[in-house]
């Protein structure tokens, strides 16, 4: 059980109730590390964090006379997981419309939708998976006005100040036969649109755009944002599992010239090759193994397996609606364990959860490795990681210790079987 | 029969043989006694006693030979934990158990030293068949999971809707599932029939079903009967209305099952509270349905997520005196084991929904844990095609909730949770859901501990056949709908 500090030391950084003083000197001493730089598991390793930052890995460190020592004998730290596609803080009961802000069905924003002004930092779900070893997350709308863009994704970081890392980290866009009713029936008239919006938003001015285009098909808000992918600030993160649309993705990223991700792609495994040459990275729920639609048809459960094998940068998400957002943490590590199991080797389906999204989402210098100078996030074990029933033993943020005051917790502390002469609203 | 009163039962029987001279209602005792007689419909349609299938099973177990499986650890369902443990199957059931038993000539010898062996999985909680892949939501739709026309429903039966060749049948299998449970959805208060099958592959429903198994009656508490019904302005809009209808329903069951326990009296002046004339009552298939519960003959599983919500349904049942077999989805259950032990009615849960709904909002990991400790039945269920793959994964996300609170559960306590408690709430606890003498040779050899997410079944035996085979291709069952796609066609 938590210990219980004054509230004046609760006081959370985005929520997130953080032990006091990330300056402390933090030494995690005799673990199982697994670092994600490409080595071996350092066996019996020291991990040394200090100022947020991981300042020490290895096998024979010296540990300074003021850290904090943590004793890791017979368990096993990972850098903090990382989820390639949440709704995490764009919602709270997703049965209660007032607490969703993931989609819009009206107004003028399309690809402009942009849902980081909804965050909130103080979801349940949010601090759930933290003190589940989340430490970053993709947080993504998932529809908008103006089908077949849904909008812009953000970037969380659960240790960070307000959890929002980047607003505006990529653009995304749905495709497939349960969407193409939006598009006015056809997954053809889809990709047209997509392509017809990437060509104005080229020629796009800004402004009023005086003397362009009198017909333009997407507004002038829609245009701008598109311009973040045009111009390569920001990937495209196409949505789509049918091997067709995939095929569609990887030529759209040709044609075009812009950084596409697949997302969904349950039919991936069959353009493997395809996606490797083009240097498309796949995000996927690697559980899936039964097709729930027809795009669905070629779903298999070694969809990761085969992608990995032909060089296809993967990561991974969870699919399941009851997981996806308020089981971001413990989900995700199940479905990778799932993955090794079906063959993936155990280091890539490690990757998969932590080193590999931070690549793709462009902050692997910072995150999804353990190494001096990355951001001090990281997961002590209390087993092999990729195991459903290891458990968080310490989760550190910015080399801030995440206390695991969650609301199950409370509940969970509350209920404890005792007899008591009391009801339980006076256990507090 | 499992944990219905044996009173009720004799009951039962008394009425039946009160009609022992009608014809009619002879065939349809046969049809229950021996359901692969083939089907005798009565000949009246009013001679249809409360809670009768109509429906025969013809399953018939896969050719079998004996089968010494020899050196495992072994999870008997019921607490027991033997090392280096060998296992005969013989005739389809479990014949022999013990430290090297001995070598028959004709006997096939399966070395399982490392591996495990539980009883064969069961699944409480499945909407396979109903739910088919890929699932078409447009008119009309291939979802038939509840019919949503009245929020009783009683009448119907989710036999009526299956389709054998859903994929996810094998893959429960697969699994290490061996039995599972289709129930209606939880839209109507009073969901219909739910029926029992063996994840044996077969050409209909019908040939999977697991032979005189009790049926269930789906009912549904809180959410979703009033949100699905109240915003049509029907009734019920509330909690009171549901509780309201379902009294009322209750209460004509009641009177229903009275004339059916007069039946054959003169007079009916011994006859049940109904107060019949020795005549049956005109038929009506919904009571019919819902009197074979206050008959102990159906089994209630009940959809019901809250505290309170829970605590009125057990009072209701005391109240008509019927027994709730399980409680489904009980995502609160932890808050009153007690009273759920009481009741001696499991509960039934996921190991870490929480959050999607109101009622779902103060789920917490340790439910299956806190309700073990207080000594209540506790059932892990999937609701969900990708779950019910896997199964001992969400008892071990259970275990582990449990030990993050200081309550260590043992494997062979928590297999329970997937076997033997689900085959007692099933009625069946006398055939499945453990590895002991005379029971059905429903077995998993796993390929190592089971609560691993790198262990997969080896083997499934279902009585006593080798039904899948992760290493014979000739022993994985393939379901149509899977055939022939290109998109699943693989060059290597």
């Amino acid at each position: 059980m938590t210990a219980r500090l004054p509230p004046a030391i609760l006081l959370s950084v985005l929520g997130l109730a953080c032990a006091p003083a990330g300056s402390e000197t933090v030494a995690i001493v005799g673990a199982k590390l697994y670092t994600m730089t490409g080595d071996a598991p350092v066996v019996d390793g020291t991990i040394i964090m200090r100022d947020g930052r991981i300042v020490a890995v290895g096998s024979r460190i010296a540990v300074p006379a003021d850290a904090r020592r943590i004793d890791g004998r017979d368990r096993v730290v990972t850098p903090a997981l990382f989820n390639s596609a949440t709704q995490l803080g764009l919602t709270e009961v997703s049965s209660v419309s007032a607490t969703n802000d993931y989609a819009v069905s009206d107004g003028p924003l399309g690809a402009a939708f942009d849902v980081s002004h909804a965050l909130n930092p103080n979801s349940l779900a949010v601090r759930q998976a933290a003190a589940d070893g989340l430490g970053r997350a993709v947080s993504n709308p998932t529809s908008s006005a103006s089908a077949p863009f849904s909008g812009f994704g953000m970037l969380l970081h659960l240790g960070g100040s307000d959890a929002l890392e980047k607003p505006r980290l990529a653009m995304f866009a749905v495709v497939g036969g349960q969407s193409s009713n939006r598009a006015g029936g056809s997954r053809s008239a889809q990709w047209q649109l997509i392509r017809s919006a990437l060509d104005e938003s080229r020629t796009f001015r800004g402004g009023a755009d005086p003397g362009g285009a009198r017909d333009s098909t997407f507004n002038r808000l829609d245009l701008a944002a598109l311009k973040e992918v045009t111009e390569n600030r920001v990937p495209l993160v196409i949505d789509a599992d049918r091997e067709s649309d995939i095929r569609e993705a990887v030529a759209l990223a040709r044609d075009y010239r812009v950084r596409v991700i697949v997302k969904g792609g349950l039919e991936a495994w069959r353009v493997a090759g395809e996606l490797a040459a083009a240097r498309v990275p796949v995000i996927l729920d690697p559980s899936i193994n039964l097709p729930l639609q027809f795009d669905e048809l070629g779903a298999r459960a070694d969809n990761a397996v085969l992608l990995q094998r032909a060089g296809v940068l993967i990561a991974f998400t969870v699919s399941l609606p009851m997981h996806s957002t308020y089981n971001a943490g413990s989900a995700l590590r199940e479905v990778a364990g799932l993955a090794a199991a079906n063959g993936l080797p155990e280091a890539a389906a490690l990757a998969a959860i932590t080193s590999n999204p931070a690549e793709i989402w462009g902050v692997a210098d910072r995150a999804g490795t353990l190494a001096p100078g990355r951001d001090a996030d990281l997961v002590l074990w209390d087993g092999d990681p990729l195991e459903p029933a290891s458990l968080a033993v310490a989760v550190f943020l910015v080399g801030r210790e995440v206390l695991p005051d969650t609301r199950q917790r409370a509940l969970r502390d509350r209920y404890r079987p005792q007899s008591q002469a009391l009801p339980p609203a006076y256990r507090n | 029969m499992g944990d219905v009163a044996p009173g009720q039962w004799q009951r039962h029987a008394q009425v039946l043989f009160a009609h022992a001279a009608r014809a009619a209602v002879a065939a349809t005792l046969l049809a229950i006694a021996a359901p692969s007689s083939g089907e005798h419909p009565p000949e009246r349609e009013s001679a249809a006693p409360p809670g009768t299938d109509f429906l025969p099973s013809t399953y018939r177990p896969l050719p079998r030979e004996d089968v010494l499986i020899s050196g495992a650890t072994l999870l008997d369902g019921v607490g027991g934990r033997h090392e280096r443990y060998d296992l005969l199957l013989r005739d389809g059931r479990i014949a022999a158990m013990g430290s090297s038993l001995p070598r028959t000539e004709g006997v096939r010898v399966v070395q399982a030293a490392g591996r495990w062996l539980t009883p064969g999985l069961i699944d409480i909680h499945s909407h396979n068949g109903t739910y088919m892949l890929p699932v078409v939501f447009e008119n009309p739709p291939t979802w038939d999971v509840a019919e949503m026309s009245n929020p009783n429903v009683a009448e119907t039966d989710i036999q009526h809707a299956i389709n054998a060749q859903d994929p996810a049948f094998a893959l429960a299998l697969a699994g290490g599932v061996t039995t599972l449970q289709v129930l209606p959805g939880s839209a109507p208060l009073f969901g219909g029939r739910s029926v029992v099958l063996k994840t044996v592959p077969g050409r209909t429903m019908q040939d999977m079903k697991f032979p005189d198994a009790p049926q269930g009656l789906k009912m549904a508490c809180g959410e979703n009967p009033k949100g699905n019904f109240g915003s049509r302005g029907q009734a019920p809009t509330s909690r009171q209305g549901e509780v309201a209808v379902m009294r009322a329903a209750w209460q004509n069951a009641r009177d229903y099952l009275g004339k059916w326990r007069s039946v054959g009296e003169p007079g009916g002046r011994d006859g049940g509270e109904g107060g019949g004339h020795g005549e049956p009552p005109a038929r009506d298939l919904e009571l019919e349905t819902l009197a074979g519960v206050l008959d102990g003959k159906l089994r209630v599983h009940l959809h019901c997520y809250t505290a309170d919500d829970i605590a009125v349904m057990l009072s209701i049942a005391r109240e008509f005196n019927f027994k709730i077999a399980a409680i489904h989805h009980a995502v609160e259950a932890y808050k009153i084991p007690d009273l759920l032990q009481a009741a001696g009615t499991c509960a039934a849960v996921w190991p870490d929904w929480w959050g999607f709904k109101m009622e779902a909002f103060d789920g917490i990991r340790e439910n299956a844990a806190y309700l073990d400790a207080a000594g209540a039945c506790t059932i892990l269920h999937s609701d969900s095609l990708f779950i019910g793959q896997r199964l001992t994964l969400e008892a071990a996300k259970a275990m582990a909730a449990g030990r993050g609170a200081g309550l260590d559960i043992p494997r062979e306590r928590a297999i329970a949770w997937v076997t033997s408690n689900p085959a007692q709430a099933l009625g069946l606890d006398d055939r499945i859901g453990r590895i002991a003498l005379g029971y059905n040779a429903d077995v998993v050899l796993w390929s190592g501990d089971p609560f691993s997410v790198y262990s997969r079944p080896d083997q499934v035996y279902v009585d006593g056949a080798l039904a899948y085979d992760r290493h014979d291709p000739a022993r994985q069952p393939v379901p149509d709908l899977l055939l022939g796609h290109p998109a699943r066609e693989d060059d290597e």
